[in-house]
C-alpha cells in the first residue's frame, strides 16, 4: 500500500512538474491536485497512527504469548525412570541414570579368554579363548508402562537373563511383575568384577526369580517388597538358567517357593559427594521336596553399606542364611544343590557370608580410553558345620571402557570355591589357593 | 488538441508506472525478510520489544528470530560454503573473536554507527572493549548463582556455597561449557580472582581446575540455553544453578521467587556480528547499526536487566533499572569480567577436555557393564 501510495504521489508530483506542460494546467487544477494530495495526507497519518496501534497489539501479543510459554515451563516436569528398573532399585542416584520415554533394543557380544591352574588341559594350551556371549533385550517405557527384557545365548545354553512388564505411579514408586531381580544385600551387585563373589554362586546376590516386586522411593530411602511364585523357570530340574537357585538335582530335589523379599536401604549424605547406603534385607521363603512331598523353608538375612566417596566405593556386607530341606532321612539337611549355567553344586544349608570389595575410578584425560575402574573384592562363607572348610574368593582387576567396547581384566584367587579345582560350597573340598586369569571384552549396543 | 492531451495521459501513466515500479524495485532489492540469531527466552524477548519491532515498522524488513546455544561452528559452515541462511547474530564475545579471527565476519567501521544524541562518535559513546573489529557490542550481562527461596530457608551467600556440598546438598545446574566454571572452580579452590587467568595457563592449573570441578561433578545438571537454567529452578530439578542475570531477574518479576547470589559473578560482553557472504548484508548492517543504537540500547535493559554498552543508553535510564544491572556500582565491584581474548584463544583445546571430562563419571557407577 505504501508503494503504491509512493508511486502514485510519484506520478502525481511528476505530472505536476513537467514544466513544458505545465501552462496548460488552470489554476483550479492546481487547487485539485493540492486538495488531492492533502487528503492522502490525512489517509497517511490514519494509517501511521494505525500502523502503531497495530505494533502496540502486537508486543501486547508477543508479551502474552511469552507469558504463557513461561507458565507452561514452569509446570513441573514428570521425572523420567530408568525401565531397567536398576535405577529404581539402587535408589539414591543420580539423575544421569534416567531414560526417556521409548523402547530401547540392547545387545552385547563378548569373547573370553582365560588361564587357570586347576586346569591342566588349559595350562597345556596356555590359556583357552573362545565366544562368551551374544545376548539380545529390550528396555524402557511408553507412558507408565515399564518394560524390560534380556535373553542370553551361551555356547552351551541359552535363557532367559530378566523379563518383567512395570507401573510406574505418578509418586515415581514402580511395581515390576515377572522374572525380575530379588531385592537382597547390595544392588545391583554385590562385586565390581566379571568373575562376582562368594553371594552370586548361593543365590544371594544378582539372583532372578518369578513373581512381583513392589519399589518405593523417597529421596534417600528406598524400600522394596517382594514375592516370587518360584523361581525364574518352572522346572526344577532345569539347569538351564542364568541365576542360581536350590533345584532338583542327583539326590537333592527340592525347589523354592513363596518366597517373601523385604529390603531396606537409606543414604546418609545423600546427593553429596559422599555418600553412604546402609540398608537391611530380609527373605523367607519355601523349599519342596520332591521326595518326601513335605515343604521346608529357608530365610537369610543381610545388612550391607555401600559408601561412594569422590572416586572412592566400599562395600561391605554380611549375610546369615539358613535353609530347612524337607529330604529324606539318610541324605539329611545339611547340604543341597544350587545349579545354573548348566551344571549343579552342593551348598552348605547353614552359614555365614562376608563381603568386603573396594574399587577406585582412575583419573584419566585421555582421547583412547574412556574409563579405568580398578577394584578388589573379597567375600567368604563360614559355614556352620565344623568339618565343613570355608570357601573364599578374591578377585583383583581394571574395568576399561572406551565407548561400547568394555575389557574386564581379573586375576581371581578362589580358596575351596566351585569352578576351582576341587574347590566346594558344602563339605568337602580343598584347602588350597587357585588362581585364574579372566580376560572378558563386550562390545554392548 | 485531442493529441496534446492525449500524450499528456500517456506521459502520466507512464510516469505513474515508473514510480511504482522504482519503489516496489527499491524494497525488493534490499530484501524484506532478515534472519536474526540470538539466544533466545527472556533475552530475545527483550531485543524484540526493545527495538526489533522498531526496526521491522521502520524499514518495512521482517525479522525472524531463530535461537541458539553459542559457539561459531554453523557459522564457520555457512561461510565456507557461501549458502549463509543466519544475516546477523549475536555473539559471545570470545566467539566474536575467533570468527573473525577467522575472517568469517563482515568488518564494521565504527564511522558507520549512529552518533549518540548529542552528536559523541560512536567510538567514543561505546564503553571500552565493545567494538570490535568485526562486532559491536550491545550488552553486558553476568553469570550467577541463583536459587529458588521456596526449596532453600537458607540459601547460598558465596561462590563458595556452591561447591559444598555438604553445606547445600543436591543437585547443581551448570552451562555446558568450560567458560566461567573453570574460573569458578579455582576460586572456589582458594585462587584470587585477579590470578584466575594466570593460573588457568598452566597445565597443573588446569588440572587444579578440573580437581575442584570433581568435587560437584556427581550433582551437576547441565544447561545450554539460557532459559533451561531457569526452567531447572523452577521445576526444582535443582537447588541452584549458574544462570544468566537477566533471565533470573525476568523469572523474578513474574512471580518465581528467585535470588541471586552476586559474589564473584562473571560479566561478558555480548556483540551483533554479520556473518561474510549473506545476500542481505545491507539489511543485516542496517539492523546492527539500529539494534546498538542509544535508543534500542536503552529500550532493551527495559525488558531485561542487562547493561547497555553505550553510555549515552546508561543515561536514559531511571535508577531502579541502573541498580539492578551488573555494571551497577554495588554489583560491579563483587564480580569479576571474563578474560574473552583469553577463551578465544584457549576455549578450542579446552572444550576438547572438558567434553570428555563431562562424559565420564567420578564415583564408581553402581551398574557396570558387562555382567
Amino acid at each position: 500500500m505504501v508503494v503504491l501510495l509512493a508511486g502514485f504521489l510519484g506520478g502525481s508530483l511528476a505530472m505536476a512538474g513537467s514544466s513544458d506542460e505545465s501552462s496548460e494546467l488552470t489554476r483550479a487544477d492546481v487547487e485539485r491536485l493540492a486538495a488531492e494530495v492533502a487528503r492522502m495526507r490525512e489517509r497517511l497519518d490514519e494509517m501511521e497512527a494505525l500502523r502503531e496501534r497495530v505494533g502496540q497489539l502486537e508486543q501486547a501479543l508477543e508479551e502474552a504469548r511469552r507469558d504463557l510459554e513461561s507458565r507452561q515451563l514452569a509446570a513441573p516436569q514428570k521425572r523420567d525412570v530408568s525401565a531397567s528398573g536398576d535405577a529404581a532399585e539402587a535408589g539414591n542416584t543420580s539423575s544421569d541414570e534416567d531414560e526417556s520415554d521409548g523402547i530401547d533394543f540392547k545387545g552385547a557380544l563378548r569373547f573370553t579368554a582365560f588361564w587357570s591352574d586347576s586346569n591342566d588341559a588349559v595350562k597345556g594350551t596356555r590359556g583357552d579363548s573362545g565366544l562368551d556371549l551374544f545376548r539380545v533385550g529390550a528396555e524402557g517405557s511408553i507412558d507408565d508402562l515399564l518394560l524390560s527384557a534380556e535373553y542370553r545365548f551361551y555356547p552351551f545354553m541359552d535363557a532367559i537373563h530378566h523379563g518383567w512388564i512395570g507401573y510406574e505411579f505418578d509418586n515415581e514408586d514402580q511395581i515390576q511383575l515377572g522374572i525380575t531381580r530379588v531385592p537382597f544385600g547390595l544392588l545391583p551387585y554385590a562385586s565390581h568384577s566379571f568373575w562376582f563373589g562368594v553371594p552370586y554362586y548361593l543365590g544371594f546376590s544378582d539372583d532372578y526369580d518369578l513373581g512381583v516386586k513392589y519399589i518405593h522411593r523417597d529421596g534417600p530411602t528406598n524400600l522394596q517388597f517382594a514375592f516370587f511364585k518360584n523361581a525364574e523357570l518352572a522346572g526344577a530340574s532345569d539347569l538351564g538358567r542364568y541365576s542360581y537357585d536350590i533345584l532338583s538335582a542327583g539326590d537333592y530335589r527340592n525347589e523354592e517357593s513363596n518366597q517373601v523379599n523385604v529390603r531396606a536401604a537409606h543414604t546418609f549424605g545423600f546427593e553429596t559427594s559422599c555418600s553412604h547406603e546402609v540398608g537391611v534385607s530380609g527373605q523367607w521363603g519355601e523349599l519342596y521336596n520332591f521326595d518326601t512331598r513335605r515343604r521346608g523353608d529357608h530365610w537369610a538375612a543381610a545388612a550391607h553399606l555401600d559408601t561412594r566417596c569422590g572416586r572412592w566405593n566400599l562395600q561391605l556386607q554380611g549375610t546369615r542364611f539358613e535353609i530347612n530341606p524337607e529330604q529324606p532321612t539318610a541324605i539329611g539337611d545339611d547340604i543341597v544343590r544350587v545349579g545354573g549355567f548348566e551344571t549343579s553344586y552342593d551348598m552348605a544349608t547353614e552359614g555365614t557370608l562376608a563381603v568386603a570389595n573396594v574399587a577406585y575410578n582412575v583419573p584419566i584425560d585421555s582421547e583412547y580410553i574412556d574409563q579405568i575402574i580398578c577394584y578388589n573384592d573379597y567375600s567368604v562363607l563360614f559355614k556352620d558345620r565344623s568339618d565343613f572348610r570355608k570357601s573364599q574368593l578374591n578377585t583383583t582387576g581394571c574395568l576399561v571402557g572406551r565407548g561400547p567396547v568394555f575389557l574386564y581384566l581379573d586375576l581371581i584367587q578362589a580358596n575351596n570355591m566351585v569352578f576351582f579345582g576341587d574347590g566346594s560350597l558344602a563339605g568337602q573340598g580343598e584347602d588350597d589357593w587357585k588362581t585364574r586369569f579372566n580376560v572378558n571384552l563386550g562390545y554392548y549396543w | 488538441m485531442m493529441i496534446s492531451r492525449f500524450r499528456r495521459r500517456c506521459r502520466q501513466a507512464v510516469m505513474v508506472s515508473v514510480g511504482v515500479i522504482a519503489a516496489f524495485s527499491t524494497a525488493q532489492a534490499e530484501t524484506d525478510r532478515l534472519t536474526a540469531v540470538s539466544w533466545g527466552g527472556a533475552y530475545t524477548r527483550s531485543q524484540i520489544l526493545g527495538f526489533v519491532r522498531d526496526f521491522e515498522r521502520s524499514s518495512g524488513i521482517d525479522v525472524e528470530m531463530i535461537d541458539y546455544v553459542g559457539g561459531i561452528d554453523e557459522i564457520r559452515s555457512q561461510v565456507r560454503s557461501y549458502n549463509v541462511k543466519w544475516d546477523v547474530v549475536d555473539l559471545e564475545l570470545f566467539d566474536a573473536i575467533r570468527a573473525c579471527d577467522e575472517g568469517l565476519l563482515v568488518e564494521i567501521d565504527p564511522a558507520s554507527l549512529p552518533t549518540a544524541p548529542d552528536g559523541t562518535p560512536a567510538s567514543e559513546d561505546f564503553v571500552e572493549g565493545a567494538l570490535m573489529p568485526c562486532g559491536v557490542g550491545n550488552v553486558a550481562a553476568a553469570t550467577v548463582v541463583a536459587y529458588s527461596s521456596s526449596r532453600l530457608d537458607q540459601g547460598p551467600e558465596t561462590l563458595e556455597d556452591f561447591f559444598d556440598l555438604g553445606k547445600f546438598p543436591g543437585r547443581r545446574g551448570l552451562r555446558r561449557t568450560p567458560m566461567s566454571n573453570l574460573e569458578w572452580a579455582l576460586i572456589a579452590d582458594g585462587v584470587e580472582p585477579s590470578r584466575v587467568y594466570e593460573i588457568l595457563d598452566t597445565d597443573d592449573g588446569l588440572d587444579r581446575a578440573f580437581r575442584s570441578l570433581d568435587r560437584i561433578k556427581q550433582q551437576i545438571e547441565w544447561w545450554e540455553l539460557g532459559e533451561e537454567a531457569i526452567r531447572l529452578l523452577e521445576t526444582d530439578a535443582v537447588v541452584m544453578t549458574s544462570a544468566y542475570n537477566g533471565r533470573v531477574e525476568s523469572a523474578a518479576a513474574r512471580g518465581e521467587p528467585f535470588a541471586i547470589v552476586w559474589d564473584h559473578h562473571v560479566r561478558f560482553k555480548d556483540v551483533w556480528a554479520v556473518p561474510r557472504h549473506s545476500e542481505n548484508e545491507a539489511a543485516a548492517l542496517a539492523f546492527l547499526r539500529f539494534a546498538t543504537s542509544t535508543r534500542s540500547l536503552a529500550n532493551q535493559a527495559q525488558y531485561i536487566a542487562y547493561g547497555p554498552l553505550r553510555k549515552s543508553s546508561l543515561r536514559l535510564l531511571d535508577r531502579d533499572v541502573l541498580k539492578r544491572l551488573p555494571t551497577a556500582e554495588e554489583n560491579l565491584e563483587l564480580g569479576f569480567a571474563t578474560d574473552a581474548q583469553w577463551w578465544g584463544e584457549n576455549l578450542p583445546a579446552i572444550q576438547r577436555r572438558f567434553d570428555r571430562w563431562v562424559e565420564r563419571s567420578i564415583q564408581v557407577p553402581r551398574e557396570l557393564p558387562g555382567r
